[in-house]
């Protein structure tokens, strides 16, 4: 990523040219671009793993981490366009997480799942710092899991 | 020895001996005169004193000899001379003058309020040659009652009820106090037992009072419950002190109660409140650990599901479980999650709530045999927050819905905007032809923990949509009736456009 301002830089027409290529090439490589990305986070294993089942089910790419750092590392190979994540976790909380995922990935949609169906501190100061995050509370059926991904 | 008729040689013998002893009654008046407590006052006919007892030097401070031949007038203030006279003129035509009360004055000048008594003094022959004064210094007593009528004074204008009684628990005295609060009158309370009062499981307090007052206790702030005389009961604070006679032996106690159900329903609001907020507390404790394996489960029978044949037992049995676990999760979410959505305010269309609340409630609707007539003129896109809005809707529908349960019905909903008083803003009105709320119980259902549906309710649907309708600075009200053929509720939404200011600034509990 550029810094921008910072440096700038010189491009020869070719090496534009090479990298708009490129990048084309990547695109058709891609199997199905139909297939959404979600990364699901949650430090309970349990919940984790079902929602992830479920939703590869039902036509979704997963990757599953238990916790925010981990979320992270595979966020950079993975590319989501859906981050589903916990809130309450310890050391990274759902917010962080989704702050800085927002960073890498401007376009994904961002869905905090909590356990706790209302306020907590954490969801307030995300609000206070101007993120406006879609919030969807535990227990929640599966059909109605999928149905709200697949929207908008 | 001879006999003598009439008298014995003893009785005699006595005879004799008072023959000697002349009795001479005077003798006698003389010390009584000089000892008496009261001024006494002897004058002649030219009002010149011929007498004058010590008790006379002590109150008026002039000795004997200063005043024996001088007027008596010197003890009597300039402006009661002519009822001087006047008793002069009633002494002069053989008249007594009992215990009148006038003002004299001593040797320093200052004056006292005397009770004078007056009488001519006549000789053998019937002759007035004088008078006599009786003067009795009666301002002490004139001061204590004074003093007296203050207390009593006091006592009856006081709010609080003052009643005092004997050691055997008999009403002595009874203040216009304690008339206002318990509702009997000092003559019929007066010479009763004071357990009149005393509800009967509490009458052991009194004997419990009376043992402590016979040992000259003081019993403080006591509170307690006491009857009216006209039944009711009524929370009161007691403070009652033994009354001494002069040798401090208890001869009685004085009570004061005051009214406490003030202040008594307060403290119950605020433990009520405390204990509303404990629950919060302990809910949203509860939610986390609860709301986490239960999605962990829905999502197990799920996946078991889509493992099974779809005719096969197994495949029943997982529905049903996923349709309790809905259940279960219904109920956690009503009771566990009423806290507020943290979802930002943002502008929305209220009849889209109506209709996503709707279309949750679909099965149930159709399933009762429920007509909805929807009739939405909000016109205007309104700012909420979309989660708190929803659970009022929910919680007013749910009701609604289940009103008309048993033998369906129609729901209407209205919304429109409206200009009031209150500001502009957009009025919701949800109307059902269910079973309705009866009169003693509607003044409650916005009450927490207060349900119509026995185990079935939880009693914090309309409570939470009350808190949350307030909070967003709108209204809620509801009407009802339970009559046959006109049975119905209908609930009334008001949210202003203008989002108050305290909102912002919500901190969570």
């Amino acid at each position: 990523m550029c810094d921008s301002g910072a440096v700038t830089i010189f491009l020869s027409d070719e090496f534009i040219h090479n990298l708009i290529e490129f990048r084309r090439e990547g695109d058709e490589k891609e199997p199905q671009r139909s297939r959404p990305r979600v990364l699901v986070v949650d430090d309970q294993k349990l919940v984790a793993d079902t929602v992830g089942e479920i939703l590869e089910a039902a036509g979704f790419d997963v990757v599953t981490a238990y916790s925010g750092h981990t979320a992270l590392e595979e966020a950079n190979g993975f590319r989501p366009d859906v981050l589903l994540s916990d809130v309450l976790m310890p050391r990274m909380n759902g917010v962080e997480l989704a702050i800085a995922i927002q960073k890498m990935h401007p376009a994904a949609r961002i869905l905090l799942f909590s356990g706790q169906a209302g306020i907590s501190e954490i969801m307030l100061e995300a609000q206070k710092q101007g993120h406006e995050f879609e919030l969807i509370a535990k227990p929640i059926h599966p059909a109605k899991l999928i149905e709200h991904l697949k929207k908008k | 020895m001879p006999l003598h008729h009439g008298r014995s040689r003893t009785a005699h013998k006595m005879g004799r001996r008072a023959a000697k002893t002349q009795f001479d009654p005077r003798l006698h008046f003389a010390p009584i005169v000089e000892f008496s407590e009261d001024p006494i006052i002897s004058q002649d006919l030219d009002r010149r004193i011929v007498s004058w007892n010590s008790a006379a030097t002590h109150v008026f401070g002039y000795e004997a000899e200063e005043m024996m031949g001088q007027p008596i007038l010197p003890t009597v203030p300039p402006d009661l001379h002519q009822e001087h006279e006047d008793f002069h003129t009633r002494l002069s035509a053989g008249e007594r003058i009992d215990q009148h009360e006038t003002v004299r004055v001593r040797k320093s000048g200052e004056s006292f309020i005397a009770a004078v008594t007056i009488f001519p003094v006549t000789n053998d022959t019937g002759q007035i040659i004088g008078a006599t004064w009786i003067v009795r210094d009666i301002s002490y007593r004139k001061k204590s009652d004074e003093t007296r009528f203050r207390l009593a004074a006091i006592v009856d204008s006081a709010d609080d009820a003052i009643v005092s009684k004997d050691l055997n628990g008999i009403v002595k005295s009874w203040n216009e106090g304690a008339r206002r609060m318990f509702g009997y009158t000092a003559d019929e309370m007066v010479g009763q037992s004071i357990l009149r009062i005393i509800p009967e499981e509490l009458y052991y307090e009194e004997e419990e009072i009376l043992r402590k007052l016979r040992a000259g206790e003081r019993v403080d702030h006591y509170e307690t419950t006491r009857r009216k005389k006209n039944g009711e009961t009524i929370e009161v604070s007691v403070t009652i002190s033994p009354i001494k006679d002069e040798k401090s032996r208890v001869i009685g106690a004085s009570k004061i109660a005051r009214d406490i159900s003030d202040r008594k329903r307060i403290e119950r609001l605020l433990v009520q409140s405390e204990k509303l907020a404990a629950t919060g507390r302990m809910a949203a404790a509860l939610a986390h650990e609860i709301n986490n394996p239960l999605e962990s489960v829905i999502n197990l029978v799920f996946l078991a599901r889509q493992d099974t044949q779809a005719k096969g037992k197994a495949h029943t049995y997982l529905l049903t479980a996923e349709e309790e676990l809905e259940r279960v999760s219904h109920i956690a979410r009503q009771a566990l999650g009423y806290y507020r959505d943290t979802g930002a305010p943002i502008e929305v269309y209220l009849h889209a709530l109506i209709e996503n609340v709707l279309t949750v409630y679909n099965s149930k609707i159709v399933s009762a045999g429920i007509s909805v007539n929807a009739r939405f003129n909000d016109l205007q896109k309104i700012v909420v927050s979309r989660g708190e809005m929803l659970q009022v809707l929910s919680n007013v529908i749910a009701n609604a819905v289940d009103a008309m349960q048993a033998a369906g019905g129609v729901l209407h909903i209205s919304t429109r905007n409206l200009i009031s008083s209150a500001g502009d803003g957009i009025q919701i009105i949800i109307r059902d032809s269910g079973t309705g709320i009866s009169s003693d119980h509607l003044p409650k259902v916005f009450d927490p923990f207060f349900t119509t549906k026995g185990n079935l309710g939880t009693g914090i649907g309309l409570w939470v949509a009350k808190q949350l309708v307030d909070a967003r600075g709108g209204q809620i009200s509801i009407a009802s009736s339970s009559e046959k053929e006109k049975s119905g509720t209908t609930v009334t939404i008001f949210l202003p456009f203008a989002v108050p200011a305290r909102q912002a600034e919500e901190r969570p509990e």
